[in-house]
């Protein structure tokens, strides 16, 4: 059963997403912040932190694809950055030692670094046309915010149950030849 | 480190971004039609995204009822000093529309650019990285949405169908930095209406700009503007919102109005969209409607 879990997991997340993306942007005195959320992409660091890279990848390619299609109509943006992202998290994890708090600041910088490309890109093809400052003041700042709150209630539940499933792997003979392509 | 780019990876890496910009290249081009997987894949995931976006929706509410029931007191008093007001300017509403009814039969005008079916539709799912302004609707093409149709709320324009597909459809808000974005405009309670382009938007003063006034007329803050019609696809006298500022435009030939929003981006909900009972024509609201024949 848990073998459904990870995929259901991040499907739940993905249709997350917007939902809280309608509070945003949040109006504090006068100003506006805006909240991203990234709940898709900080699991899918996890996934392939603790089970498999080349499984987190496909993942990101799915998901990515039908953020795409379905929000953004530029296809190639997310379903080429959400598997980028899983490959520098599972090289990166390979040289430091694995634990909870490690991998949540590692999780934390990756997003940032998504976030800051995305600013980049959509600041390239012309459609933000904000200033680095104002970048990191109301979008960058808040959503990480946002995120690691997300990131330290949610954490170890999804190191649990990616963990479930990786031992899961390893003791099903069968599979884990197969698996370990 | 050194077998990460071993020449079968390097080659697969290098197709990638080729593939990667050739896909991204693609799908910018203006598109007003989108193709039969693209739209399969919006219409899975909408139809799934709503099943999530109701609970969502029944929270916003809660929120927007303890909010409204904190400011009842300021509201209430507010309005009842504009009842009075209120109670005459609608004998003048009903005894003018009459009247206009009258005229009109008179000589024997009956379209008008004024009406439109007014489609209902609830809002599914904001683009969660607010970089684009596009929200994504329940109602698509079996509902008789039509790509560049005006999305209103109750209490005036914020945007316009750019996409649509069998069961959704997405709107592009009018706070968009999207340049190639116009609504055509009229500002009224002067002489006659003024007419002018609704063009880009100052993302810092949260106004959008009216642009290409006749630089010899006088514009005062507080005049309220509206969509025009003139523009081929949107019906006439959807409200835009109120006049702030006015300046004299880069080149000096022509006057511009920064133009404050009378719709609420945030917490969208509900929608309506107009379909216009007069047949669209080509305009200025967006380029081509003649996208039946595709």
């Amino acid at each position: 059963m848990i073998r459904y879990l990870i995929p259901l997991i991040g499907l739940v997340l993905f249709f997350l997403e917007p939902v809280f993306g309608l509070f945003s942007p949040l109006q504090m005195n006068g100003d506006f912040y805006y909240i991203v959320p990234r709940f898709l992409i900080m699991f899918l660091i996890f996934v392939s932190v603790y089970y498999d890279t080349k499984r987190a990848m496909y993942y990101g390619l799915f998901f990515g694809l039908l953020y795409d299609v379905f929000f953004i109509d530029i296809i190639g943006l997310y379903s080429f950055l959400y598997p980028a992202v899983c490959v520098i998290a599972g090289y990166t994890v390979k040289s430091i030692h694995r634990n909870l708090f490690i991998t949540t600041v590692l999780t934390l910088v990756l997003t940032a670094l998504f976030e800051f490309v995305l600013f980049q890109f959509f600041s390239l093809i012309g459609l933000a046309s904000m200033p680095i400052k104002a970048f990191l003041g109301t979008r960058l700042l808040p959503t990480m915010i946002a995120n690691s709150l997300f990131l330290f209630i949610l954490g170890w539940a999804f190191r649990s149950v990616i963990v479930a499933r990786f031992i899961e792997r390893q003791n099903s003979p069968g599979m884990s030849g197969y698996n370990g392509q | 480190m050194p077998q990460f780019f071993s020449n079968k990876r390097l080659i697969l890496l290098l197709l990638g971004v080729i593939l990667l910009v050739a896909l991204i290249s693609f799908s910018l081009r203006d598109r007003d039609n989108v193709s039969l997987p693209e739209q399969i894949i919006k219409d899975a995931v909408g139809a799934g995204q709503s099943v999530f976006s109701r609970p969502a929706h029944f929270v916003t509410g809660v929120f927007d009822n303890v909010d409204s029931l904190l400011n009842t007191y300021e509201e209430n008093k507010y309005l009842k000093s504009r009842l009075e007001e209120f109670a005459t300017v609608q004998a003048e509403v009903t005894d003018l529309r009459s009247e206009n009814a009258e005229l009109k039969e008179l000589v024997g005008k009956e379209e008008d650019l004024r009406d439109y079916n007014p489609i209902q539709a609830t809002v599914i799912a904001r683009n969660p990285d607010q970089w684009e302004e596009k929200i994504v609707i329940n109602k698509g093409e079996t509902s008789g949405v039509k790509p560049n149709m005006a999305v209103m709320t109750a209490r005036g324009l914020i945007g316009k169908v750019t996409l649509v597909t069998k069961l959704s459809s997405t709107v592009e808000l009018i706070s968009t930095q999207n340049p190639n974005y116009r609504v055509s405009a009229m500002v009224l309670g002067g002489d006659k209406a003024v007419f002018g382009l609704i063009e880009g938007y100052d993302a810092d003063r949260r106004e959008l700009l009216l642009k290409r006034i006749d630089a010899e007329i006088e514009l005062k803050e507080g005049q309220k503007v509206v969509s025009s019609g003139l523009g081929g696809i949107f019906p006439k006298g959807i409200v835009i919102g109120e006049i702030t500022e006015v300046a004299i435009d880069e080149f000096g030939l022509t006057k511009l109005a920064y133009v404050k929003p009378a719709a609420d981006f945030t917490l969208l909900n509900h929608v309506v969209i107009a379909d216009r009972l007069t047949p669209e024509v080509d305009g200025e609201d967006n380029g081509e409607t003649g996208d039946g024949e595709s």
